[in-house]
């Protein structure tokens, strides 16, 4: 703030109150039902405050979940996850913003493509790449005649097999796979000004060291928010991990489980509508993004970025 | 059920300690989720508790049709369970795939022995080709019945549960003028409105004998006894003795029910333990569907799912799935799945011997087994014996859409079953498309 | 794009290459085959195909209620986009004048986007059911008013408002960030200058927030064309009578659960052009106008 504005500070308040009662809703409906009884969270009306069922509730979808190793497979995954898009956005956009070569704008599409196809239309066949990552590359090989030839030269057979089913890698790199970062951090290196990299040439800085001394410290905000999104987002996986890990006490994902709570639309009638426990699940569920996005909060923080080197 | 994952879990570990040798193991890909999927769990546990040869690895994954999508997608890489717990809807395709061990030739091949003649007749003709061998294995099975309101029955002056629509609207406007403000409440349903309402009346959901003799087929239930019956439910809307209640429209038949709103709703048999669990505050009860007089009833047919046995494994997997699933015909283990849920027995003698032990007699199993008679009624015609239709899932979509556009008053029963027929149609021909040549086993 | 300043070199190569290899394995690979089924009738189980050209598509888009399908999608597009950008960029204006209590509300509305998928169309159903809160209320003046299972508009309002409700968080969090990086010194120089809050906002502020919202425009028309069956599915089943049967719920509603591969891969493909078209559209004419530099 930079001048007394008393008046615009209390709408700014009213206003942001007004957004928080709108978005905190369905929250505070979830933490209700997470606190009720069986019968209380199927009855109608929908009640408006909380029940006294909450430590029951949870103590029952921890039990029935095992929710405890769950967690830490996550949260590797999640890390790695962050880890690996945030590097791989930032690699590939300073190669597509600062490089001078034909075709860089089909790559970039080439990329951002993978965007507008869902994962369920294709996770047949991403299954079986998943199964044999090296499958691309064998099926290559054997159709350009070359493991024809290594065969004959060498008599050894060219059987490639890389099985990323029931692993770490195989939960990490599909969700790696997509452009969100890469299309972010673009955004954010065509805001670069010119002078800026013309002062780094004349340095002599090369790309590489342009890259680490001066566009990495100016991107710590976009770190930041990507960071916050992709652990979000990878923390919330269910339907990509539900197929490949069939190991679920070493390998299972919490929200796989949080939806093994719900019961089935399709079957014909019998599971018991354990809405109460699903809710009751979503809030320990949630427990650690929320912790990552308050812990991510310091580096939105005004101040402790100086851009103006 | 905490106590008996602790004492399971106990066993095992106890068991898992003597040294044995390696288990062979074998996969199972289940459908079932919430406390069912718990019991699906349990029952591996139990087996693999109670011999020391074979484990079964079973892997929930939430939802019927996920755990049959992602077999598909395991089973393309080579990469699939040897059992997957499979949906009605899900099994036309596999079926025609042939790339399913039939049950029957499992267990002659492994020599585990099965009494096939065991199995009710209603249930076993679901699941068997057309010479009475079994496909896949019924385990959880169910059929529709309707719950009604004791409580609101006794003050309208209603003695006896109707089993004829007639008498259904009768005790609809009875009451009525008992001051009860819905009779019926309603969801539209294509399993109970259309599928089981064919089957009990013995007409038929679509030619070749509702798909069994051949792929050419087409639908049929635009001119059958079923239009007249949702011409009924349409009109009983509109006179306000039934009321549409659905999870968008703010509250599912069965919570209006367990709330003493309607008196009425439709639903499995599955449901039986649910309601319980959910202590209405009146006295409750069950009854078959209804008939319209004059026609002679038939029997219904099973829902729920039931277990596929896949093609490429080894022979020590099958030598395993098919002793887990001989284990789960055993009358303990049938029990076990009945005392937790609301399904009911699949086997001739496991229902003698609970009947004897005074099982149905005693909460909150009472009156549960009017299921059995449900399915029992008659011996299976040609037309009950089951549905065996591609494309299931987007004619049931078809019919569901178009029923829901006539009961909001945008076109009549009649053109909206018109529809349905004519697009669920245009389903079967693809269907056939994609399948030229072949016809089911 | 902009001019670059390196010439290309192995380095380059080296930076595009493993993004550029995953994608060819994680994605182009199998979504051939999959968009290759758009052109055959697919047996699920494998076991074989039958090649029918251009037939699926002609299918698909001769039936009169797909193209309802297209029009909900793109009015639920839209109308998330504006909804979720709107409300999002207004809440980060707010929060980033950092009165007190600010880091509080900046938790609360990130909060949204933490929550999983299948809990957020759960939580939903209690937000929408007639007998509950606002509703209720409504319901007990007009009785009959608010009811998802015979209204169409209500049933889509309903998906637009889940929908853009994990929209706004994840808006929220670009925009305050674009927000908080602008330079604490260029803010007092224009209030040294004369200019109050409001000119400030819309003199300096929004001008350079134009690339984060020109991503956050792209990104979340494609999120709500390509993420949004989850909802549907918990709170709608695609209903009444087909208003909420969005393209990507129709397509997961007959391939994955359906079995009908094929089908599903031509309404796939349709589907991308459509994204393509409409992210093109908006690089061409709309990207013209973010100020850069």
């Amino acid at each position: 703030m930079i001048e007394r504005t008393p008046i615009l500070n209390l709408a700014t308040h009213v206003i942001l109150i007004f957004g928080l009662v709108i978005i905190l809703v369905p929250i505070w409906l979830a933490f209700v039902a997470a606190t009720q009884t069986l019968q209380a969270v199927n009855s109608a009306p929908v009640e408006l405050w909380p029940g006294d069922q909450l430590w029951v509730n949870l103590q029952q979808a921890w039990a029935q979940s095992d929710f405890g190793p769950k967690f830490v497979n996550t949260l590797i995954v999640a890390i790695g996850v962050v880890v690996g898009k945030i590097t791989l956005a930032c690699i590939t956009a300073f190669a597509l913003v600062f490089f001078n070569f034909r075709g860089r704008v089909l790559i970039f599409w080439m990329i951002f493509i993978t965007l507008m196809l869902p994962l369920e239309v294709r996770i047949v066949p991403t299954y079986a790449v998943a199964a044999n990552a090296l499958t691309p590359f064998q099926t290559i090989m054997d159709w350009t005649g070359i493991s024809w030839l290594i065969t004959a030269l060498s008599g050894v057979e060219v059987a490639l097999e890389w099985n990323l089913l029931n692993s770490y890698t195989g939960l990490i790199l599909p969700l790696v796979a997509t452009a969100t970062g890469t299309f972010l951090y673009r955004q954010f290196f065509l805001t670069i000004p010119d002078e800026l990299v013309e002062a780094a040439r004349m340095d002599g800085a090369g790309p590489l060291r342009f890259l680490w001394d001066v566009l990495i410290p100016l991107s710590k905000t976009n770190i930041a928010a990507l960071a916050t999104i992709m652990f979000v987002y990878a923390w919330n996986q269910y339907l990509w991990p539900l197929l490949v890990i069939t190991d679920r006490a070493s390998y299972g994902m919490v929200v796989v489980q949080l939806s093994d709570l719900v019961p089935d639309q399709l079957t014909t009638g019998g599971g018991t509508p354990t809405w109460h426990l699903a809710m009751a699940a979503t809030l320990v569920v949630m427990l650690p993004p929320i912790a990552i996005v308050i812990l991510m909060q310091r580096w939105f923080v005004r101040g402790l970025i100086n851009p103006d080197k | 059920m905490n106590t008996k994952f602790a004492t399971a879990t106990a066993v095992l570990l106890a068991s898992a300690g003597t040294g044995s040798a390696e288990k062979i193991k074998f996969e199972y890909w289940y459908g079932l989720t919430g406390d069912l999927g718990a019991v699906v769990a349990e029952t591996c546990t139990r087996f693999n508790a109670s011999q020391d040869m074979y484990e079964a690895v079973c892997v929930g994954q939430d939802g019927y049709d996920k755990a049959v999508q992602n077999t598909i997608a395991a089973f393309r890489a080579g990469k699939h369970p040897t059992l997957l717990q499979s949906f009605d809807a899900g099994t036309a395709d596999l079926m025609l795939s042939g790339e399913f061990y039939p049950v029957t030739q499992l267990m002659a091949d492994t020599g585990v022995t099965v009494d096939w003649t065991d199995y009710f007749p209603g249930i076993a003709n679901y699941y068997s080709s057309k010479s009475g061998e079994f496909f896949s294995m019924p385990w959880n099975s169910s059929t529709p019945v309707y719950y009604f309101n004791k409580d609101h029955f006794a003050k309208a002056g209603i003695t006896e549960a109707p089993i004829t629509w007639e008498g259904m609207e009768a005790a609809f406007v009875a009451l009525k003028d008992s001051s009860q403000a819905c009779g019926l409440a309603y969801a539209p349903s294509s399993w109970i409105d259309l599928e089981q309402f064919s089957m009990a009346h013995n007409v038929p959901v679509a030619s070749n004998n509702n798909g069994y003799d051949g792929l050419d087929t087409e639908l049929l239930f635009n001119t059958t006894l079923h239009v007249r019956y949702m011409e009924d439910v349409q009109r009983w809307m509109t006179e306000g003795y039934a009321m549409l209640r659905t999870q968008a429209a703010g509250k599912t038949t069965r919570d209006s029910f367990v709330e003493g709103e309607c008196s009425v709703f439709f639903s499995s048999i599955a449901d039986h333990n649910t309601i319980h669990k959910l202590t209405p505050s009146f006295g409750w009860d069950v009854q078959i569907i209804p008939t319209y007089e004059g026609v002679e009833r038939k029997n219904t047919v099973v829902g729920g799912a039931s277990l596929w046995v896949l093609s490429g494994k080894t022979d020590e997997e099958y030598k395993g799935a098919a002793n887990y699933l001989a284990f789960l015909a055993t009358k303990e283990e049938q029990q076990f799945l009945l005392e937790n849920s609301g399904y009911i027995p699949v086997t001739k003698s496991t229902y003698e011997a609970l009947k004897a032990e005074g099982f149905y007699a005693k909460e909150p199993f009472i009156n549960r087994d009017i299921a059995m008679k449900s399915l029992t009624w008659s011996e299976p015609t040609e037309l009950t014996r089951g549905i065996r239709l591609g494309g299931m899932i987007q004619i049931r979509a078809e019919w569901m859409a178009e029923v829901e556009a006539a009961l909001a008053g945008q076109k009549t029963m009649q053109e909206a079953l018109d529809t349905a027929v004519a697009r669920g149609n245009d389903h079967l021909a693809r269907f056939a498309q994609t399948y030229a040549g072949k016809s089911f086993p | 794009m902009r001019r670059a300043y390196f010439k290309f070199s192995w380095i380059a190569a080296a930076l595009l290459a493993p993004q550029l290899l995953i994608i060819f394995v994680f994605f182009y690979w199998p979504s051939a085959q999959a968009l290759y089924w758009a052109f055959t009738l697919e047996q699920p189980w494998g076991g074989g195909n039958t090649w029918v050209g251009f037939d699926n598509f002609r299918k698909v888009l001769s039936d009169p209620y797909y193209w309802g399908s297209v029009r909900v999608s793109v009015i639920y597009a839209l109308a998330t986009t504006v909804l979720a950008m709107t409300m999002a960029l207004t809440l980060a204006i707010f929060v980033d004048r950092q009165l007190v209590g600010y880091k509080a509300y900046r938790v609360a509305i990130i909060w949204p986007y933490a929550v999983a998928a299948p809990a957020v169309g759960l939580a939903f159903q209690f937000v929408f059911n007639p007998g509950a809160g606002i509703f209720s209320y409504i319901n007990s003046i007009a009785p009959g008013w608010w009811d998802l299972s015979k209204y169409p508009w209500q049933a889509v309002t309903a998906i637009v408002v889940a929908g853009a409700w994990k929209q706004v968080a994840y808006s929220f969090i670009f925009f305050l960030a674009a927000l908080q990086s602008i330079p604490r010194s260029l803010t007092e120089a224009a209030a040294m200058d004369g200019a109050r809050p409001l000119r400030r906002m819309i003199d300096l502020q929004l001008p350079l927030l134009t690339p984060t919202f020109f991503f956050l425009l792209v990104i979340n028309i494609t999120d709500s064309f390509t993420d949004s069956f989850g909802i549907v599915d918990t709170l709608t089943g695609g209903g009444p009578f087909r208003a909420t049967d969005l393209m990507v719920y129709k397509i997961y509603a007959d391939g994955f659960r359906g079995f009908d591969y094929s089908g599903a891969a031509a309404q796939s493909i349709i589907l991308m052009l459509l994204v393509m078209a409409l992210t093109f559209v908006q690089f061409r004419y709309i990207e013209r106008r973010v100020h850069y530099t």
